[in-house]
């Protein structure tokens, strides 16, 4: 019974805030870019510290895996184009 | 002959920056007859924030090239998180820009995922016929 009771609350909480919808739209845009070039940046790291005879071949690997990463970012960062 | 990482990175500049003039003439085209000049500027704004978001990676691990690792990942790394704040403050200015009709708007966003999206096969094209040697010493 609390929970639902909490649960009412915090509804009438949320429908409370006002604000640009959009600034939540740029953090997911952000977040999730991140998080991908962190994950192509550390294991790049990584494999250079195994094999730094192959730091080129995996540095233009790298850059590739965060061309395809950032394009996500790209298109979220435009979508208030098409959105609002 | 092998390939090293600047001159793979010199390509990938180079024919981005002709895929996105192709996209821009086409869009401007596609633009003018959707919703007239305001059309033909949309898709010139599209296809520059293509090119200077994609431009920019490449340019960033051009320098770092010259750098040592720490060097690389500071001026790749470093120039991304630049480029997104960057980009936030455009978009949210060219957002409330008066001359950007609403039917304009949509040009922008789908000249810049065409590019985003040429440009992706055009660098694995790149990359994939590029001829990267191993730094082996051989005895």
């Amino acid at each position: 019974m609390q929970i639902i009771h909490l649960a009412a609350e915090v509804a009438t909480q949320v429908s409370q805030v006002s604000g640009n919808l959009g600034v939540l739209g740029y953090g997911l845009a952000a977040i999730g870019p991140g998080i991908g070039v962190g994950l192509v940046v550390s294991k790049t790291i990584e494999s250079i510290a195994r094999q730094p005879e192959l730091a080129a071949r995996l540095q233009v690997t790298m850059w590739l895996g965060i061309a395809f990463t950032e394009a996500l970012a790209l298109i979220g960062l435009a979508t208030p184009f098409i959105f609002v | 002959m092998f390939d090293d990482l600047s001159s793979v990175m010199k390509r990938v500049l180079k024919f981005g920056t002709l895929l996105v003039l192709v996209i821009v003439v086409l869009g401007s085209l596609i633009g003018y007859f959707v919703a007239g000049v305001s059309g033909v500027l949309a898709a010139q704004l599209g296809g520059l924030g293509a090119l200077a978001f994609t431009g920019l990676t490449a340019l960033s691990v051009l320098v770092g090239a010259r750098l040592n690792l720490a060097g690389f990942l500071g001026a790749v790394l470093g120039g991304w998180l630049l480029k997104m704040l960057l980009f936030l403050v455009a978009f949210t200015v060219l957002n409330r820009a008066e001359w950007l009709t609403r039917e304009a708007r949509p040009i922008v966003f789908f000249t810049i995922v065409t590019a985003v999206i040429g440009g992706l096969i055009l660098d694995t094209r790149i990359v994939s016929k590029a001829r990267l040697s191993a730094d082996v010493k051989l005895p």
